[in-house]
């Protein structure tokens, strides 16, 4: 990496003068680039936008016309209904809770599993990496009958515990995607640290941590959605109101006697809101560059 | 006497080989990092050790043990030995759905990777509005897949739905998507792959900011253009990401089971019945849990050899360090 370094500062000192890119040569490149964007946003945007028409018509009206015919009259009152009738505000606190309890869990165990998969020499590292890696290989339908009835025998039926416990200290998943970042972290960086004398736990932090931030903010990402959105887990542990997912609330409007699609939506967008203002927010983590140039 | 120190602990030199005679070798015995280090690495190892032991390795016992007996759910299971086996593997039944999923697989994994490759890589250019573009990209997978396959059942549907009114704008008639063997499964790929191409933008673009920009400043005053430069730098840094993806996305689509059980229930007739449905319906309609157990070993075997076929393929491929 040095010797790049090196090689990057004389060349600069030559070519400073070849720098002069027309503007107007990137405008195609641009044209294109947008209109595939573009493209892109009115393909992922569409089916929620006849969600949303649906979310704002009253149930006369859902099937009197097609999915995305105008809402006439248009109406409030389905996101009122879900929130002071159907109980969703508890529902999200309790979502909520048990994503970022899953987060937390993910970012500090999957971590420190991940390191020792990376970049720790023990016996018998890769046939442990494949027994992890394996149990994402068999389908969960049927393995979710023998994981409630050991929690049933320790009586975490429809308890905090039992809904979090199976994901909290990690999971295969989270482990691999690490896992594949650290490898790309250069040897170069721990070797020097090691010889300055720093213990593993001061890499970590030093070192390791303050480098993993984009993947870091992904594996937060991708766990707190898939823990809000998960549906069939809290469907089988929890019984009562005062465990209940939005997922499990959502699903609640469809029943035997008729779906109320103008509900569902309302409540699919509700559920939706804290997702769309959260990544937002934390995907400018993920993408802020990290310039590995110049090491000392 | 011949002292030779060889780093071979990868400590950087804080442990010592000595040889004292030929053919012995001996640890000086200051420390004994090798052993502090697999100490150390089996802490770190064990919060998800205990997580993996208890919630999904005895499951996967248990389903491997349910396979050999015959269970309703109800009741309590007979012993059969292997019986299970042998009645999937002469079941055309069987056969169909295994052939369904490898053919989702192929429908859906390339589209989506190359889509979400292509997204990442125009996205992480200094581009006006990205943080936009990727949020809205990415918000597809972040709905319910109950409440939008509710939605793209309306949009398929043949009378009314929006895409094959928007076809009829160029005067072609749409078919019965849902409703049409030929059609059903390509429209649950489709789906599959407006919901999770986002998501696996998510994961290039992570892979994309850990290349060092070093090397795309020193290839162009070199002279190579930008295709050059995305094969020799930006697609070999690339592989540890893209063999994270191809693995994670293959052993997830192979498993799907949602967008089918909403969207067509395994019809229309066995049309969509993938692998995964089968194993639904087997212990949940048909309540054979004994069989249903057998079909998940099986999709767990079909799976390993495809993973290590992955494993095999990108393991002389993967550069994890240019320098």
């Amino acid at each position: 990496m040095t010797s790049v370094s090196t090689e990057l500062a004389s060349r600069k000192a030559v070519a400073t003068t070849k720098q002069a890119a027309s503007p107007l040569r990137r405008v195609p490149f641009y044209v294109i680039v947008y209109i595939i964007l573009i493209l892109g946003v009115v393909i992922s945007l569409f089916p929620y936008y006849i969600a949303f028409l649906t979310a704002l018509k009253q149930p006369s009206q859902i099937f009197s016309g097609s999915a995305w015919t105008l809402p006439n009259p248009v109406t409030f009152q389905n996101f009122i209904d879900v929130v002071e009738k159907y109980n969703f505000l508890a529902f999200i606190g309790h979502t909520l809770i048990y994503a970022v309890i899953l987060t937390i869990g993910q970012l500090i165990f999957s971590t420190m599993a991940a390191y020792a998969f990376a970049r720790m020499e023990f016996p018998f590292r890769d046939q442990i990496f494949w027994l992890y890696l394996s149990t994402l290989m068999v389908p969960a339908v049927v393995t979710l009958i023998p994981l409630f009835l050991i929690l049933k025998t320790f009586d975490l039926v429809n308890t905090w515990p039992g809904l979090v416990l199976p994901y909290v200290l990690g999971t295969p998943f989270g482990i691999f995607l690490m896992r594949q970042f650290f490898l790309t972290i250069p040897k170069d960086l721990e070797s020097a640290a090691r010889i300055d004398g720093a213990g593993t736990m001061q890499i970590m932090f030093r070192v390791i941590l303050p480098l993993s931030r984009p993947i870091m903010a992904t594996l937060a990402i991708i766990t707190f959605v898939q823990a809000w959105n998960s549906f069939l887990w809290p469907l089988i542990v929890t019984d009562t109101d005062d465990m209940r997912v939005l997922t499990v609330g959502i699903a609640a409007f469809q029943s035997n006697y008729g779906t109320q699609w103008n509900l569902m939506m309302a409540a699919t967008f509700i559920a939706l809101g804290p997702l769309l203002i959260l990544f937002f927010l934390f995907q400018q983590q993920i993408v802020r560059s990290i310039h590995l140039s110049g090491f000392k | 006497m011949q002292e030779i120190k060889r780093d071979i602990t990868g400590t950087g030199g804080a442990g010592a080989v000595v040889i004292t005679q030929p053919g012995r070798l001996r640890e000086k015995r200051r420390f004994k990092p090798q052993t502090i280090l697999s100490l150390q690495a089996y802490a770190f190892l064990l919060p998800s050790f205990i997580g993996l032991l208890v919630f999904s390795l005895i499951p996967i016992v248990a389903v491997a043990v349910l396979s050999l007996f015959n269970w309703s759910l109800i009741g309590t299971p007979t012993f059969i030995g292997l019986k299970n086996y042998g009645v999937m593997l002469s079941s055309s039944a069987f056969w169909h759905s295994m052939l369904l999923t490898l053919y989702y697989v192929l429908l859906n994994i390339p589209m989506q990777t190359v889509f979400a490759l292509l997204l990442a890589l125009l996205l992480n250019q200094k581009i006006p509005g990205r943080g936009i573009f990727r949020t809205i990209f990415v918000v597809p997978w972040m709905a319910t897949a109950a409440a939008m396959g509710i939605v793209w059942q309306w949009i398929f549907d043949p009378q009314y739905g929006t895409l094959n009114t928007f076809l009829s704008v160029f005067h072609i008639v749409g078919p019965a998507w849902l409703s049409s063997t030929a059609w059903a499964l390509p429209s649950i790929a489709a789906v599959n792959i407006w919901q999770y191409t986002g998501y696996n933008m998510l994961f290039f673009l992570a892979g994309l900011q850990g290349i060092p920009l070093d090397f795309y400043e020193a290839a162009s005053l070199d002279g190579a253009n930008a295709a050059r430069q995305f094969f020799t730098i930006t697609l070999p840094l690339l592989t540890p990401t893209m063999f994270f993806v191809l693995v994670t996305d293959i052993i997830g689509s192979a498993q799907v089971f949602d967008t089918v059980y909403v969207m067509t229930q395994g019809g229309p007739g066995n049309a969509t019945t993938v692998l995964n449905f089968s194993i639904f319906q087997q212990a949940f309609v048909f309540f054979h849990a004994g069989y249903a157990s057998a079909l998940s070993m099986a999709l767990f075997v079909i799976l390993l050899i495809i993973t290590m076929i992955q494993v095999f393929f990108f393991s002389n491929r993967t550069v994890y360090d240019l320098s």
